[in-house]
């Protein structure tokens, strides 16, 4: 048999131990290692490598598993704790939100009114509102989502980032 | 054996999808369980990546806190197993980044041009340790002189039993490229058997 056949089942060979071989090939690659002794021993080896690889048992920490599950467990409390923080800073948010909106029309569309009825200057009720009720909910509104970051302690700030 | 591989492949659609749940809700029970179940084989494939036994533990650890962290971006379409080891390999890769980084540093700070890293350890390798059997014996000390590419794609596929488009996406490598790799490797490690039985 021409070498160069050989060499061509070699790389059949090589394509089916590695699991990339057509139903075609491996047909005509069966057929020919029944009649060729050299590819016969080459495919051989290629098992046998590969069995070969099989005769490894490496050893595991017997503690290794309970560590992971301590450190999963932490971890799931700290993204617990993280998510819950996150979603009450969204409701701050929102109430802060509301209050301002609240509060700004109150005293576009009540105003005048409401200063009738209490019986003090509109400007005066205008200063006020904005002094107890908008400008506070407008600083909360807008600090608000800043805290974490501010209070954030600056090494962890910069991140072990997973 | 069309029907069985059916089976199969609903058999882990299902459990795919159960895990992409369980996943998505965080849920830390089916994390320990999958630790259970994978451990021991992210423990070989990190070994066979690394050719090293230290450190790996705490990749292992690392590998499932992201798992943890990241659970909602496995999609549950195809298996675990690459995702997995995709996730662990980056954790590796990066980790070998710092240390190569470190390295460098130290090579600054000394500005002496010393040799950053530890010196070669005269422990036997991970895979001599291991090795069960007379041919592993012999193929261990090729293994731990493979280069680590070569290393990952032959456990992937013959241990891991990925297929290559799998390993593909582990690798983040062209499905020609893996078997090419898995073809080179299998060569070196055919020619030290072969040397084996010759010199016996």
């Amino acid at each position: 048999m021409k070498p160069d056949r050989h060499e061509m089942f070699e790389q059949v060979i090589d394509k089916t131990l590695a699991g990339d071989v057509s139903p075609d090939e491996e047909r005509s690659l069966r057929l020919h290692l029944e009649a060729c002794p050299r590819c016969h021993e080459y495919f051989s080896a290629g098992t046998r490598v590969i069995s070969g690889l099989g005769g490894f048992s490496f050893a595991v920490d017997p503690g290794l598993q309970a560590r992971v599950s301590t450190a999963l467990l932490v971890r799931a409390q700290q993204l617990e704790s993280r998510r819950l923080s996150r979603k009450r800073l969204v409701w701050i948010c929102i109430i802060a939100l509301v209050l301002t909106v609240v509060g700004s029309f109150i005293d576009l569309q009540f105003g005048r009114v409401a200063a009738a009825f209490l019986g003090v200057q509109p400007t005066h009720l205008r200063q006020e509102l904005i002094s107890y009720w908008i400008g506070p909910s407008f600083w909360l509104l807008l600090l608000f989502p800043m805290l974490p970051a501010l209070l954030t302690p600056s090494k962890n700030r910069k991140g072990n980032a997973l | 054996m069309f029907e069985y591989e059916m089976a199969m492949a609903r058999e882990m659609g299902t459990d795919a999808r159960q895990i992409e749940r369980g996943l998505r809700q965080g849920d830390v029970a089916l994390l320990q369980a999958l630790v259970e179940e994978y451990q021991y084989r992210l423990v070989r494939y990190l070994i066979y990546l690394l050719g090293r036994r230290d450190g790996v533990d705490d990749l292992v650890q690392e590998t499932w806190l992201r798992v943890l962290e990241r659970g909602s971006s496995y999609d549950g379409q195809s298996r675990f197993e690459p995702w997995l080891f995709t996730i662990a390999r980056n954790l590796a890769f990066d980790q070998l980044r710092k240390r190569q980084a470190l390295s460098l540093d130290t090579i600054d700070c000394t500005n002496q041009g010393a040799q950053a890293d530890p010196p070669v350890s005269s422990a036997p390798s991970p895979f001599t340790l291991a090795a069960r059997t007379e041919d592993a014996e012999r193929l261990a000390l090729s293994l731990q002189k493979l280069e680590p590419i070569y290393r990952e794609a032959l456990v992937l596929r013959f241990q891991e039993d990925l297929s290559l488009q799998e390993i593909a996406a582990v690798l983040g490598a062209p499905v020609p490229t893996v078997s090419s790799r898995i073809h080179r490797a299998l060569a070196t490690l055919r020619l030290q058997l072969d040397g084996g039985d010759h010199e016996a």
